[in-house]
């Protein structure tokens, strides 16, 4: 739909700056609309940020933003969230008017749920979205700490002397000037503070310790990722379901992992392929999710399966037809015999001639002892009646990650050519049996033990169907919290400003990081992977006082135009965390950031030693600090980290934008992304 | 930039108590308008590009396509308060001001009026009432409300202009007169004061709620003239 017409009026006092007086005139309109438009045709689209192409009326115009609307997106954004924010948040449920319900937790659902149209919001949310799909969790944490970040910078922005005209643009430069400084100080000096005053007071986690509660742990106060998972599980879901679920995951976990590999090898994959790993059924109770041996190909038999105990079973991929498919409907099929188009008789021979070729490879496959064929596409009739005569089990149109899944479990390669059946293209299974799985019939394979590798399959439970979608998603970022807590942490300036990370090039960067840091720096990673903090705003806390104490012992030399303390505005922004967590239980803050100063104090017996599991552990036994501690779960460090940086970044980009372009096009497309540049034309980010 | 050279000349104090209160009571504004606009984004509303012409807040627009405001529509106007037309406190507290800046003849006995709110304030003895006892007696036509100070008789409370007027039962005593009159003043200073608003206004909600305020003095007068004869 088209803006009103009032908002194509430039507002006239915003012109002060460039035009010297009120009242913009139509040259100069147009003047800077051809200079943005020439920059925008010069500069690299990625380097830039973004502004969305929308609707408009009339002509082109320009509307300059000015910090209190960037304020107020976000802090909308934030009133949004802060509902299900922390263990103790509410659930939102979301009804499309087909009738489709969707019940979330997660800030990324929620915020993608909503009617966005301005351009600010939509860049938030974008931000928001590519942060949690490299770490999985932390979205609402995000909007949270960038509204406190903003409203910060904001009041310290506003202390500038106001010149009566210029009040304006004078803030929104303080303001940026304030953000870059922050983004500076952020990359280069907290990774080494939060190493300091953060990382003593946590610990480390080993891939050893997936326990589970079947197999008590060594000693009593060892941790584990089973807390981890919980106390993620608890702000994902509910406090009933995650002792269980984090259990599950665990045992899933460890039925996966590939001896003698990287951690991180396997839970990429893990990560990867989980929509062929899991299958959701609604209407049963959460507590019957379960592991399942093999996998669970997702689609039904289209034969009927005769044999059950015939082992080991063999079985083929076929990513073609059987049968060439000429002979379709709509299609006209001439038949040339010595250059003479033949008649329509002719047919009958060629169908004749194309079965028994037909007949000829399903031979081939039963001298091979083929008893279940995997086909990508669908078959023909024919195909099909060949295939129950010869008693093989035909499954057809299965999709292509299971495939692919199928291929990479069973170590064959898919048949493209039918007349050329080797040995490696057949695949050995223990069984092959249907399954009834809530109310549909799957298929069910299970593989031979190969590399000590016992692939499962999860069966995610749950009343309905919002409820399973629920599920599955929290289990799939729960895969993404743990791979970004094991991976090493890049720390250098050029990393994060030089590299856009996406999804899909996670690996690869990650990949890149340690050579690229061995160059940089001595002490790469600062932060080593598997480092656990308890939860529940203590890594704020922490942080917050080594800040204090950072700016305190730099004041001398951390003096800005605007006399603010960069150190200050990013502690006082980071309990904003802890406040919220505790917010229907104010004296609970209190309460817990004396514990945790004093506690700090108290360096004659630090209240958690920095242990791995290997280690010698001086066994104190369990204080009731360690107690405490433990009651509030876990969370990982580097994902906090992580987050800051992508928040600064954001906040950074979000006071870069000078303007919104409107521009008259027919179709609004999300996906389809203009620049702007600010009238500086500086080079931004908007994602670590 | 040449914004250093700004920032030599000025240098930045502490705001002062009133301005902290100004302060405050925009951030709360704001925090208020981020909620309600969180509350109808969950609803569904859309969240436009566009701000509003009046307060610059961000619209929203629903799904019958209507645009929305929230601070305009919703919350009370932060200006608005403070115009005497649109705002019953800022109409008394200017009254009273007035009559203070004109050293109000002394104090007179003023018996209590039965029934609801006289149309305007008694004599000017009564230590400036606060304007909690006028919202008080705006909201809900309560009779009388005693000032907090010690005045040596209990007077009426003020009461709003616009509140509507209710006939007294008891006939008028002789101290009542000068009571009345000074009422009649009152009216008449700001019937004149609404004409000359009206004549200037250009906006077509500030005429409207301007035209009320001179039927609602035009009551008073009425009811006053009963009252004395």
């Amino acid at each position: 739909m088209a803006g009103s017409p009032a908002a194509c009026r430039i507002p006239t006092t915003s012109w002060s700056r460039t035009a010297g007086g009120r009242g913009a005139t139509e040259k100069k309109k147009s003047l800077l609309i051809d200079r943005l438009m020439k920059s925008i045709s010069n500069v690299d689209i990625l380097e830039l940020a973004a502004v969305y192409e929308f609707h408009g009326e009339g002509m082109t115009s320009v509307e300059h933003l000015h910090l209190k609307h960037v304020l107020q997106t976000v802090c909308a954004l934030e009133a949004v969230v802060l509902r299900s924010f922390g263990p103790d948040g509410g659930q939102v449920l979301f009804t499309r008017s087909t009738g489709q319900a969707m019940l979330s937790r997660s800030g990324t659902q929620i915020l993608k749920a909503l009617h966005l149209e301005h351009p600010l919001a939509r860049v938030v949310v974008d931000c928001v979205c590519k942060h949690s799909a490299v770490t999985g969790d932390g979205s609402k944490t995000f909007v949270l700490l960038l509204a406190s970040l903003l409203r910060m910078i904001h009041a310290s922005a506003s202390k500038a002397p106001i010149v009566s005209e210029c009040s304006k643009s004078t803030e929104a430069a303080a303001a940026r000037r304030l953000a870059d400084k922050l983004l500076a100080f952020a990359t280069s000096e907290l990774a080494d503070l939060i190493s300091v005053s953060v990382v003593p007071r946590g610990f480390c986690v080993s891939a050893e310790d997936f326990t589970t509660k079947t197999q008590p742990p060594a000693r009593p106060s060892d941790f584990r990722i089973q807390t981890l998972l919980s106390s993620f599980f608890h702000t994902r879901l509910d406090s009933v379901h995650c002792g269980f679920l984090s259990d599950l995951a665990c045992e899933l976990l460890t039925r996966w992992k590939f001896q003698n590999d990287k951690l991180s090898f396997f839970l990429q994959f893990l990560s990867d392929n989980f929509p062929a790993l899991h299958t959701q059924v609604s209407g049963f109770p959460v507590s019957s999710s379960r592991l399942i041996e093999g996998q669970v190909i997702h689609r039904d038999f289209s034969t009927p399966c005769l044999q059950v105990h015939k082992q080991p079973v063999r079985a083929a991929v076929f990513t073609e037809h059987l049968q060439p498919t000429i002979l379709h409907q709509s299609y006209v099929l001439e038949l040339r015999c010595g250059g003479r188009v033949t008649g329509e008789e002719s047919i009958v021979p060629f169908s004749a001639r194309t079965e028994r070729s037909l007949e000829s490879v399903i031979a081939t496959l039963q001298s091979f002892g083929v008893s279940l064929l995997l086909c990508a596409v669908k078959q023909s009739t024919a195909v099909l009646a060949l295939a129950a005569r010869a008693e093989m089990c035909l499954v057809e149109c299965v999709s292509e990650d299971e495939l692919s899944l199928f291929v990479r479990l069973s170590g064959v390669t898919p048949i493209s050519d039918c007349w050329r059946i080797q040995p490696e293209n057949i695949a050995t299974l223990t069984f092959c049996r249907a399954i009834l799985l809530g109310a549909h019939r799957y298929v069910h394979v299970a593989f031979c033990d190969s590399s000590g590798v016992k692939p499962c399959s999860l069966v995610i439970c749950a009343p309905g169907e919002a409820q399973t979608d629920q599920c599955t998603s929290a289990f799939q970022d729960a895969v993404r919290v743990l791979l970004t807590m094991w991976e090493p942490v890049s720390t250098t300036e050029a990393t994060t400003l030089k590299n856009p990370v996406q999804p899909h090039e996670g690996t690869s960067l990650h990949a890149h990081c340690p050579t690229g840091n061995a160059a940089y720096r001595s002490d790469t990673c600062a932060l080593k992977p598997g480092c656990v903090i308890p939860a529940g705003g203590t890594f704020e806390f922490l942080l917050h006082h080594g800040l204090t104490q950072h700016s305190r012992s730099h004041s001398a030399s951390s003096c800005t135009n605007l006399g603010v303390n960069v150190c200050q505005i990013l502690a006082n922004t980071l309990l904003s965390v802890p406040r919220q967590i505790y917010s229907h239980h104010p004296k609970r803050f209190l309460q817990a950031q004396t514990r945790i100063t004093s506690l700090i104090s108290d360096r004659s017996r630090p209240f958690m030693a920095f242990k791995n599991v290997a280690n010698e552990d001086p066994d104190r036994g369990d204080t009731p600090s360690k107690r405490f501690m433990l009651d509030l779960g876990l969370e990982s460090i580097s994902c906090k980290y992580q987050l800051l940086l992508a928040v600064l970044q954001c906040a950074t980009s979000l006071l870069r934008v000078d303007a919104m372009v409107r521009t008259h096009t027919a179709l609004c497309s999300p996906s389809h992304k203009l620049t702007n540049i600010s009238e500086e034309s500086t080079d931004d980010e908007t994602e670590d | 930039m040449a914004l250093n050279g700004d920032e030599e000349d000025f240098e930045w104090e502490p705001p002062s108590e009133a301005e902290m209160k100004v302060i405050q009571a925009r951030r709360e504004r704001q925090d208020k308008i981020s909620k309600l606009m969180g509350d109808y984004l969950l609803k569904g509303y859309k969240m436009l590009g566009e701000c509003c012409d009046v307060c610059g807040t961000i619209l929203l627009q629903d799904k019958q396509q209507k645009n929305y405001c929230v601070s305009c529509q919703e919350l009370d106007s932060d200006i608005d308060k403070d115009n005497p037309a649109l705002n019953a406190q800022a109409a008394l507290s200017q009254v009273r001001e007035r009559q203070l800046a004109a050293q109000s003849p002394p104090p007179t006995q003023a018996a209590q009026l039965n029934g609801g709110a006289s149309s305007s304030q008694s004599g000017g003895s009564v230590p400036q009432p606060r304007p909690e006892h006028c919202e008080g007696a705006a909201a809900g036509g309560r009779a009388l409300l005693p000032p907090p100070a010690v005045p040596p008789p209990p007077a009426p409370a003020p009461t709003a202009t616009l509140a509507p007027i209710r006939p007294p039962v008891p006939p008028p005593s002789s101290a009542l007169r000068p009571v009345l009159q000074e009422a009649e003043e009152a009216v008449l200073t700001k019937l004149r004061w609404a004409t000359t608003q009206l004549q200037s206004s250009a906006s077509l909600e500030v005429s409207t709620q301007l035209c009320g305020l001179i039927t609602s003095c035009a009551n008073s007068l009425r009811s006053l003239k009963e009252l004395s004869q």
